[in-house]
């Protein structure tokens, strides 16, 4: 190994190991391995690389990622339009999207209040959301904002920002993930699960 | 301190990495204290929602070594102030609390009667009519628990007793200045009356949550209020964060109107 090819590996490792949940090791081991592959594999993953960030942009109404100016979601006519799933990042929308648990339209506010922070309705796209809203057509905002002190000073300032337009807003339920013993639940979700238990049908 | 059990309260909590959080708490036994804790952002966390800012637990931590940061091992909630967090002006107002005892404390510096009036003060928030009274006995207790008690019955320049008119407080010299001293000084000074100079030496003295009994109103409660903003900024070299207008109004339906208080 030259200096040169040593080099280049050594940048490579360096910017693998920038990437969120990549240590040294792992960083060392994903260098190695695009060394070894054929120059076809490798450069595919560079060409998608630099196709995501020159091609994909954020969708002009619901701000999720798209390569258009409106997203799939917002383009589908089979979605409810009704309906507008407020989350904090794009990320909870694909889990979302995946479970296929919601068949309405979303909104990403990229962020949440902060009293702490200092972050404030501005900071976050939720004037955008009331314009949304304001433009009528809308029933009901699920707000799926995480269950953490921003998440929740995120939803009570949306819940007083929407209600006026006349539209249902909801939260999103807490409580008991789906295969857990409930004996090993923390106290707070317990607590949670059981101030928003409901009648059984 | 390679292992810690104590009560703390959880002053913030940022996310770190992939799903981990870092805390930052004050507990009872170690003071001011900062830990990882692993996957506590996962779904099936055995910490939950335990590790949410201004909850009171009981926290065990180890700390490899003195200077890295500790970790999580157990953490259990002893009591969540869950009123604070369904009003917005309630969670600015503990936002506040929590931002100064995490300015004006040490690392590993435990302080029994800073970490009561932190628990007392939040416990208060969630019951009271008039959460900004709570806040303005809470600094001046925490002031006075953290080495800062401001001075309020003799002259911090000359020595000389104050007596019951009115007096100067001076934010740089850390209590109230005669009226001799105050023309020979060129620092800020605030006019504080009797009853203003009574109120803190009142509040300084009663414990919670008795001390959320008292009252300040009207000129009493103003002049309180910037003194204590003026001395906070002094000692701290930044103001504390005001609670934002889009929290402000968000608040309880049992709380006096901020007007009506203040008049």
């Amino acid at each position: 190994m030259n200096d040169r090819t040593q080099s280049a590996l050594v940048r490579l490792t360096r910017e693998l190991v920038r990437l969120p949940g990549i240590g040294q090791k792992t960083a060392q081991r994903l260098a190695f391995h695009l060394m070894k592959v054929d120059k076809d594999e490798a450069l595919r993953l560079a060409q998608a690389i630099q196709d995501v960030k020159e091609r994909v942009t954020f969708c002009v109404q619901c701000r999720n990622m798209t390569e258009s100016t409106l997203c799939e979601i917002c383009q589908d006519p089979k979605r409810d339009r009704t309906k507008i799933l407020v989350v904090e990042e794009p990320s909870t929308l694909h889990a979302i999207e995946h479970s296929k648990a919601f068949n309405g339209l979303y909104h990403v506010l990229f962020g949440a209040l902060s009293p702490l922070e200092g972050v404030g309705p501005s900071d976050i796209r939720a004037h955008e959301l009331e314009n949304r809203v304001k433009a009528g057509g809308i029933e009901e905002v699920i707000i799926a904002t995480n269950p953490t002190i921003e998440g929740e000073a995120t939803a009570i300032y949306l819940t007083k920002l929407l209600r006026p337009y006349g539209v249902r807003v909801s939260r999103i339920a807490y409580g008991i993930p789906v295969g857990m013993d409930i004996e090993y639940a923390d106290e707070v979700t317990l607590l949670k699960s059981i101030e928003g238990r409901r009648e059984c049908p | 301190m390679p292992l810690l059990n104590s009560k703390a309260v959880i002053l913030h909590s940022q996310r770190w990495g992939e799903a981990d959080r870092i805390i930052t708490g004050f507990s009872q036994r170690a003071g001011k204290i900062r830990a990882i804790a692993y996957g506590a952002r996962k779904l099936k966390s055995r910490f939950g929602g335990v590790l949410e800012p201004f909850n009171l637990i009981q926290l065990t931590l180890f700390e490899r070594t003195p200077t890295s940061l500790a970790r999580v091992s157990q953490a259990e909630l002893l009591e969540s102030f869950s009123a604070i967090r369904e009003h917005l002006h309630l969670m600015g107002q503990a936002a506040r609390m929590a931002t100064l005892v995490k300015a004006i404390t040490a690392d590993h510096d435990p302080n029994e009667a800073l970490f009561q009036a932190l628990v007392g003060g939040l416990r208060a928030l969630t019951t009271t009519p008039d959460p900004q009274g709570v806040m303005l006995v809470f600094q001046i207790h925490v002031l006075d628990h953290a080495g800062f008690r401001p001075e309020m019955g003799s002259c911090t320049t000359c020595g000389s007793s104050l007596g019951t008119a009115r007096g100067w407080f001076a934010p740089w010299s850390g209590g109230m200045i005669c009226a001799q001293c105050r023309h020979t000084q060129s620092g800020p000074c605030l006019s504080m009356a009797p009853g203003s100079i009574a109120f803190v030496n009142q509040a300084k003295r009663l414990p919670f949550p008795v001390v959320t009994r008292l009252r300040a109103t009207g000129q009493v409660r103003r002049e309180v209020e910037e003194a204590l903003d003026a001395f906070i900024r002094t000692i701290l070299g930044t103001p504390l964060p005001e609670i934002a207008s889009w929290a402000a109004e968000d608040e309880p339906r049992y709380a006096l109107p901020v007007s009506s208080a203040r008049s």
